[in-house]
């Protein structure tokens, strides 16, 4: 397990979704206020740029393209959200928000022989 | 031509005539395939063949910056089978519970008054009778070459063979072009529909906020149509909100028919005009009141100062260009606390 300094824990204002390039592997961060939480940067449903397009508020990010929502405190999706988001391990110390990238997590689509079209 | 849709839960299996376009065969029967503008600029219809042959009839579709042509993927609106075809959906598709399916139309058009500089009316008369929901639209081509259009219909009564629109002139928008140049009066036409899920339903009962930008009040005055000849606020005990952004003063349109709206339904309709390119010289002109700025920021104030009250329980509707759809989803989200679930927009390319 890898864990990598992504910026300071007042770098990101609390409902923000923010994109950092964490050394070649993009990720976007988002302050739910008390916690973090560090995903892909792109929605699972149609790939749009998470940085652009989610809104979170109260734990719960949205991506506006679709209405797409995830309670990101439990991880768990909500209607009509079909997919779930893939999230890296945060933790803060010492005024750092660090995130453990071992290898950069994909969802489906981005595979080349086993996505949502395959089944 | 078969098509068989597959989703990871089922397939479906329709058939598709020559030149028909695979979105509008999947719909007219019954299967719930999966679209939003159904025009070819959003991308949501995406799909992939698995066997057969395809025809693509726009090869500059906006909508294709969401799929990936070299992976056989490719948009369901956009394209016609040329032999039969087995095709994959991803996700789930939710069934349909609409009392009967969109459907091929004809029709003949005719311009309507001029509203604005580049805004004015439009009708068709349809050669049959039409049912079709407050907030739907349909798509409509008059040349084969000139592809399919979508429009929000304006009026609304449960059965209809008269549909009125509006247009606003694009520059290069050669079906706007046309219109403004009186070029299309008396043409017929062919369309689909009507189609669209941002809709007033029967069984809805909340207050409803009302948020359009520009043309986008199409829809809104359908639904503002049907709630009144339905007594939809005194009947629910509920109330409306409306706010329509345009540019300036002289870009308002429809200003006496909102006014109507506001008189009929008695202290329970309110609606707001948002300037975003001139400051106003009065707060209201008959029944409606005017504020400076964007829909989403005359929006956020007005829910700060309690003017609408309780907007986490009212059904949202949202309509116009993608910018001002995006951030009225993003203040109803956040500032306003609207359930996903409660917020209904379409957005116009």
């Amino acid at each position: 397990m890898t864990w990598k300094h992504v910026c300071g824990v007042d770098d990101i204002e609390p409902d923000t979704v923010k994109k950092f390039d964490v050394d070649g592997i993009n990720i976007v961060l988002i302050n739910l206020g008390d916690e973090f939480r560090a995903l892909p940067p792109m929605c699972p449903h149609m790939e749009e740029d998470l940085a652009e397009s989610g809104v979170c508020t109260g734990g719960m990010l949205t991506c506006t393209k679709h209405l797409w929502q995830w309670d990101l405190r439990t991880g768990t999706r909500q209607d009509p959200a079909e997919k779930d988001v893939l999230m890296y391990d945060v933790r803060c110390e010492d005024g750092k928000v660090m995130v453990s990238i071992s290898e950069e997590l994909k969802y489906e689509f981005e595979e080349e022989d086993d996505d949502d079209f395959e089944f | 031509m078969n098509v068989t849709l597959r989703t990871k839960k089922r397939a479906y299996e329709f058939p598709c005539e020559k030149g028909e376009r695979i979105l509008y065969a999947a719909l007219q029967a019954g299967v719930p395939a999966p679209y939003e503008c159904a025009s070819g600029t959003c991308g949501t219809c995406r799909a992939r063949v698995k066997t057969g042959e395809i025809d693509e009839l726009w090869e500059q579709a906006p909508g294709k910056s969401s799929i990936k042509p070299e992976r056989a993927e490719f948009l369901m609106c956009q394209c016609t089978a040329s032999s039969d075809i087995e095709i994959l959906v991803p996700g789930n598709l939710a069934e349909t519970t609409a009392d009967s399916n969109p459907t091929a139309i004809t029709g003949q058009l005719s311009n309507g008054e001029r509203l604005t500089h580049d805004v004015m009316r439009f009708h068709v008369a349809l050669d049959s009778t039409v049912a079709f929901a407050a907030g739907q639209f349909f798509v409509f081509q008059v040349d084969e070459l000139d592809g399919y259009r979508a429009y929000s219909m304006t009026n609304y009564e449960t059965s209809v063979s008269n549909l009125d629109f509006v247009v606003k002139k694009k520059l290069g928008g050669g079906f706007s072009e046309r219109l403004f140049n009186g070029d299309l009066d008396g043409e017929k036409l062919t369309g689909f529909g009507p189609l669209g899920e941002a809709t007033l339903r029967d069984d809805d009962q909340s207050d409803l906020l009302c948020m359009a930008g520009g043309s986008g009040i199409a829809g809104i005055m359908s639904i503002l149509e049907a709630a009144t000849s339905t007594n939809y606020f005194e009947r629910n005990d509920c109330r409306g909100n409306v706010i329509f952004g345009v540019r300036t003063m002289d870009d308002i349109f429809f200003a006496n028919e909102l006014n109507a709206y506001v008189r009929s339904n008695s202290n329970r309709l309110s609606i707001t005009i948002a300037l975003s390119d001139q400051p106003v010289s009065s707060d209201s002109e008959g029944s409606i009141d005017f504020a400076s700025g964007f829909v989403h920021d005359v929006a956020s104030k007005l829910i700060a100062t309690n003017e609408i009250a309780d907007p986490q329980s009212s059904i949202a509707f949202i309509a116009g260009p993608p910018p001002m759809v995006d951030a009225s989803i993003r203040l109803l989200l956040t500032e306003a606390k609207v359930p996903a679930g409660r917020i209904r927009y379409d957005k116009f390319n």
